[in-house]
């Protein structure tokens, strides 16, 4: 028996990272379900903690773990372009509010970026930090393109977008009640600006409304993001 | 199915050259996404297959997501050293964003529904 073989077979064949990918996700979305669908347990955050300890523990450098599931990423191109439907599908709803949808579309999305930049800053944390950090309310697939286009470090833009949809979720109704929020346009508009996709879901348990306005809010900050931070920081 | 795949390639692809040719700032799969956002509103609606292909990928879309999330291994030294940083920023930032941009929101359609009744 050729052990030595065996192994160096296991640790270099993207199958064995496939199916540990694979199968980490699917336990996660096992433990999601079992959960109550409950934000907290995000089947992407289980499966992290699934994957983490065994590429750490196999001593796995993350370029060779990355570029094993080079095709997985490959994905998030044509995931990106396919988020043109559900814009389509709630854009009849900007005719209704256009004026505040574009205001609060502009300033919002932009007071998201600078609060959480500007507390950073305050605390003089390191520049990629802070570059890492101006994605973090727009949706996932986006943002890791536009991390990637502004250098920032990917994989912390991907964490702090997950938290600020996680923490979205949380505040959502709280802020709501307290500030006396009436309009579901607004509730549903601000989750998906600040909150993305975990905004957006939470949205629809508010009301069919404020769903549509959240995939709105979602889908516009997400081009408009995509458009405008590239050309901001270029010039910064 | 395959149609709608084909769709989102196609028009993925058309937005990378256009970035590359005009050297543009914006990422191609962004373009390509406005580009089939104008096609879907000219056209009126959407189809079947591309209906499936989207909803197919949106929902495998954390699997897409993973290799590059895994990549935290290599930042946990940047977490320890601004963790107090990061989880404030998150917090009180998210929080205050949350409050203002539902605040603003709220504000602009009641003056809006306001105007209309006067």
């Amino acid at each position: 028996m050729n052990t030595e073989a065996l192994l160096s077979y296991v640790s270099s064949t993207p199958l064995t990272w496939l199916i540990l990918t694979i199968s980490a996700y699917k336990v996660g979305v096992f433990v999601y379900e079992k959960m109550g669908k409950n934000a907290l347990f995000q089947p992407m955050i289980i499966a992290l903690l699934l994957i983490l300890p065994v590429v750490i523990y196999a001593k796995i450098p993350f370029q060779t773990y990355f570029q094993s599931l080079h095709f997985l990423h490959f994905f998030l191109g044509p995931a990106t372009v396919a988020l043109a439907l559900p814009l389509y599908k709630n854009i009849a709803y900007i005719k209704a509010y256009f004026v505040p949808i574009t205001i609060t579309l502009f300033v919002g999305g932009l007071f998201a970026i600078l609060s959480a930049v500007g507390i950073l800053y305050l605390f003089g944390a390191s520049h990629a930090t802070m570059l890492s950090m101006t994605t973090k309310s727009i949706t996932t697939p986006i943002g890791i393109i536009v991390a990637q286009d502004i250098g920032a470090i990917v994989s912390l833009s991907i964490g702090f977008i997950a938290i600020t949809g996680l923490l979205g979720v949380l505040f959502g109704n709280v802020v709501f009640k307290w500030l006396n929020i009436k309009s579901d346009a607004a509730k549903g508009f601000s989750l998906g600006l600040v909150a993305h996709a975990l905004g957006t879901s939470s949205a629809v348990e508010i009301s069919e409304n404020a769903a549509a306005f959240a995939a709105l809010a979602m889908g516009l900050s997400g081009v408009l993001t995509a458009i405008l931070l590239p050309i901001a920081i270029h010039f910064l | 199915m395959l149609k709608g795949i084909l769709t989102l390639l196609v028009f993925q692809f058309i937005g990378e050259c256009l970035a590359k040719l005009f050297t543009l700032k914006i990422p191609g799969a962004i373009i390509g996404m406005v580009f089939l956002l104008l096609f879907l509103i000219l056209r009126k609606k959407s189809f079947h297959a591309l209906d499936n292909s989207v909803f197919w990928l949106l929902r495998y879309l954390p699997l897409f997501i993973l290799p590059s999330a895994v990549g935290i291994m290599t930042q946990f030294d940047t977490i320890a050293n601004e963790a107090l940083a990061i989880l404030c920023s998150l917090v009180v930032g998210t929080f205050i964003s949350l409050c203002f941009s539902a605040k603003l929101m709220d504000i602009l359609i009641s003056k809006k529904e306001q105007c209309h009744e006067h």
